[in-house]
């Protein structure tokens, strides 16, 4: 008995290892470092499916309608740009994976990344083990905090920098009693905990930080939370949540006893006139106007029009999609920004990888069609983007820009808390 | 060709794979195959955990995430949080599945059938959500990643799972023991009353077996070789992550046992298998590709319910039947009574 059963069980090992053979792809692939006078690949880590895909979208259009730019005026360096594209699928398992399978089968050499952070944050460490230039386009600050290396880098704002340049003016404008409902997960609990720490600062206090399961349906008891010596009201909240809080949140009334302001994720890919007034009077913190008036300028309005939105609220042209605009410009500049280092470094191969950290390190851009969100430098220190920063509220359904918070302002109220360019590469 | 001959021949070419693998991928493909196929053992170990309790003593799991979760979470707290070293850590993580199967089996085991899957479903979302909303320990959604500490140190020389081969061999190294293990158990007494129980617990008990022990026992390794597959895949990702404590992983891992053979030893590893590279291939052309596996679920429980390696045991035993038969008989020196 006991031999038969070994002998199967090698037998299944056989087996297993004849399924993993014959399944293997045994097509002989290029090489695994681009050659000097090929293309250059960069990797688009986009989140095409999943629980953020609304987002992904936007990012994957910017970045094919960059790339096409870029190839009409010669490509990088006088090589062609390719862009591989992998969906992440908004999952972290999925999205490192994908991030394998960009860098070592497509040989893409400089990745922009996902928008969603457990999968930028499960992507830094392959990325960097893989000595490949990671952009991240979500808000977890961590990706050039913390968690940070060498070869990530953003170029627009983070939970960080979102608090930092905007909660000294919201305190002093809307009041100094604030209360925070957030989403019980790591982006709803870094928003809170980073805004909580401004708010103080600027001289104001959080009476209450109440968190709301992801799966709530019903916010009458978180609601019933908030004090009513609330002055303004800070929440946190993504996609359908965020409709569901500002539609309860407006039928108890609460627009009326309080300012809200909240951070642009909480709107992104939702145009205001599509929830029937429910955010109606919300501030929102924005990096990129949805309207072209705000920043009225040849660049941005030829940016709307290669990726397609209206000049108003950012929606598709022809279409119902929103786009996530405060989010959505990092595809497309991230990959002129790569083409500026890239050029500036004298890059060829991936051994050369050192020099395009190097020119990212306090590279400073210029307000173009490359870079139409407006001038900025990405911090040397701390691999962040330092941008013009934007408060808007909803006023008959649109959103109307009423504050502008210069990048100089950002920069003097975000300390540097890590230095990432003393990282080995 | 007699089935021996198949069995060896068969033996001998997976072992020659596995083996060479780090060379003949990138000769033949790119290094990314090989990161795949390290994945593969990995979940194939984490399928083996599944298995276990169903393919042997009869109790469907959809909570194993929650032991594969707590192997993360060891790792990942051990390194970044504690500072721990790799063994250690690795030690931490293992540990700490064992202590959360043996704490939730104590209840689990008690149940069976699907009072049993949905005890198991309920240990793995109260984790799950715990993990979501504890950042400052766990990360929630977004995870803790860390740097990898080397695995040992020679003198000058240091050996670490950064490097891809090095990587590969160590993984296949703790799979195959751990599979080896799973073996001896399997078939040791204590397998036997296993399998006892599987088939009528209410007979297992009439002879004398404790049943609710022996359900524990399986428990709680199954829960050691989901935390060894969580902890290796930490060490793999350098990431861990509350996602991974879903209980649609547990689900993930009772597909493929299914499909790959439940109650065979290796059937998880076919299974894994067959789902990752049908996933690798298909997913960056088509972003459905969990259709493909529903569908091949289907199939499986339809014409296959026993997986693709009972389907091959079958094949074998009636080759072996047809040997037998065929075989001139046997000579003897002593004259027949």
């Amino acid at each position: 008995m006991a031999k038969k059963l070994s002998r199967r069980s090698f037998l299944e090992c056989a087996l297993a290892g004849g399924a993993a053979a014959g399944t293997a792809n045994l097509t002989i692939m290029r090489d695994a470092f681009a050659q000097a006078s090929g293309p250059i690949v960069i990797g688009h880590h986009c989140d095409l499916t999943g629980a953020i895909s609304s987002w992904g979208f936007w990012h994957d259009k910017a970045a094919k309608a960059a790339v096409d730019l870029i190839n009409q005026g010669g490509g990088i360096a006088g090589r062609k740009l390719e862009l591989a594209t992998e969906d992440t699928e908004s999952n972290p398992a999925s999205g490192a994976r994908k991030l394998r399978n960009l860098i070592q089968r497509t040989n893409a050499e400089f990745i922009v990344g996902s928008v969603h952070s457990g999968v930028m944050l499960s992507s830094i460490p392959i990325a960097t083990e893989l000595k490949t230039i990671y952009f991240s386009t979500g808000e977890a600050t961590e990706a050039t905090g913390s968690k940070g290396t060498r070869f990530s880098f953003r170029t627009g704002t983070d939970t960080y920098s979102i608090a930092a340049a905007s909660l000294p003016w919201c305190v002093e404008s809307f009041g100094k009693v604030w209360t925070i409902i957030y989403a019980d997960y790591a982006w709803g609990q870094s928003t809170a905990q980073e805004s909580k720490v401004y708010i103080e600062r600027a001289g104001g206090k959080v009476l209450n930080a109440i968190p709301v399961p992801l799966d709530a349906k019903d916010f009458v008891p978180y609601l019933a939370q908030i004090s009513a010596d609330t002055e303004v009201l800070l929440p946190a909240f993504i996609g359908s949540l965020s409709v569901a809080f500002y539609t309860q949140a407006k039928s108890m009334g609460l627009d009326k006893k309080m300012k809200m302001y909240s951070s642009s994720a909480s709107i992104e890919a939702i145009a205001p006139d599509d929830i029937q007034g429910a955010a109606e009077g919300v501030y929102f913190f924005e990096n990129f106007p949805r309207q072209l008036k705000a920043k009225d300028d040849g660049f941005h309005k030829q940016f709307n029009k290669l990726v397609g939105i209206d000049d108003v609220d950012a929606r598709e042209v022809g279409g119902q999609r929103v786009m996530d605009k405060s989010h959505g410009w990092q595809a497309w500049e991230d990959i002129f920004a790569l083409k500026q280092a890239i050029e500036a470094s004298g890059y060829k191969t991936r051994k050369d990888v050192e020099g395009v950290i190097q020119a990212l390190e306090g590279m400073q851009m210029t307000n173009s069609l490359a870079h139409p969100q407006g001038d900025k430098i990405i911090r040397k220190q701390d691999h962040v983007g330092i941008i013009d920063c934007y408060i808007s509220r909803v006023e008959n359904g649109k959103l109307e820009v009423k504050k502008r918070i210069p990048k100089e302002e950002l920069a003097q109220n975000m300390p540097l808390r890590h230095n990432l360019s003393e990282m080995p590469v | 060709m007699t089935r021996r001959s198949i069995e060896i021949g068969m033996a001998v070419s997976a072992a020659t794979f596995l083996i060479s693998v780090p060379w003949l991928i990138p000769a033949l493909t790119d290094n990314f195959w090989v990161s795949v196929i390290t994945e593969i053992l990995i979940w194939s170990l984490f399928a083996a955990s599944a298995n276990l309790l169903f393919g042997y003593v009869g109790l469907l799991s959809f909570g194993q995430a929650l032991y594969f979760g707590f192997g993360m979470y060891g790792v990942a707290l051990g390194i970044d949080h504690l500072g721990l070293s790799f063994w250690p850590a690795f030690g931490l993580g293992i540990v700490s599945a064992i202590a959360m199967a043996l704490v939730s089996g104590v209840f689990a085991v008690r149940l069976s059938w699907h009072y049993f899957a949905i005890i198991t479903v309920v240990f793995s979302l109260i984790f799950y959500f715990l993990a979501v909303s504890m950042k400052p320990l766990t990360g929630g959604d977004d995870g803790i990643n860390f740097s990898l500490p080397p695995v040992f140190r020679f003198g000058g020389s240091i050996w670490s799972l950064t490097d891809p081969t090095f990587q590969y061999f160590f993984v296949l190294a703790v799979v195959s023991l751990c599979f080896f293990l799973m073996y001896r158990v399997i078939n040791s007494p204590l397998g036997k009353g296993f399998l006892a129980i599987r088939d009528n617990d209410l007979r297992a008990s009439l002879i004398g077996l404790n049943v609710y022990v022996l359900r524990l026992i399986a428990f709680v390794m199954a829960g050691f070789l989901a935390g060894v597959s969580g902890a290796l895949f930490a060490f793999f990702g350098r990431y861990a992550s509350a996602s991974y404590m879903f209980y649609q992983v547990s689900g993930e891992a009772v597909v493929w046992t299914i499909v790959g053979g439940a109650g065979t030893m290796f059937g998880p590893l076919v299974g894994t298998t067959l789902f990752i590279v049908i996933r690798e291939i298909v997913s960056s052309h088509w972003e459905h590709h969990s259709l493909i596996v529903g569908l091949l679920a289907i199939l499986a429980v339809i014409f296959a319910p026993k997986g693709i390696v009972g389907l091959w045991n079958g094949w074998m035993t009636r080759l072996g039947e047809r040997d037998a038969a065929s075989a001139p008989p046997r000579l003897t020196l002593q004259a027949e009574p």
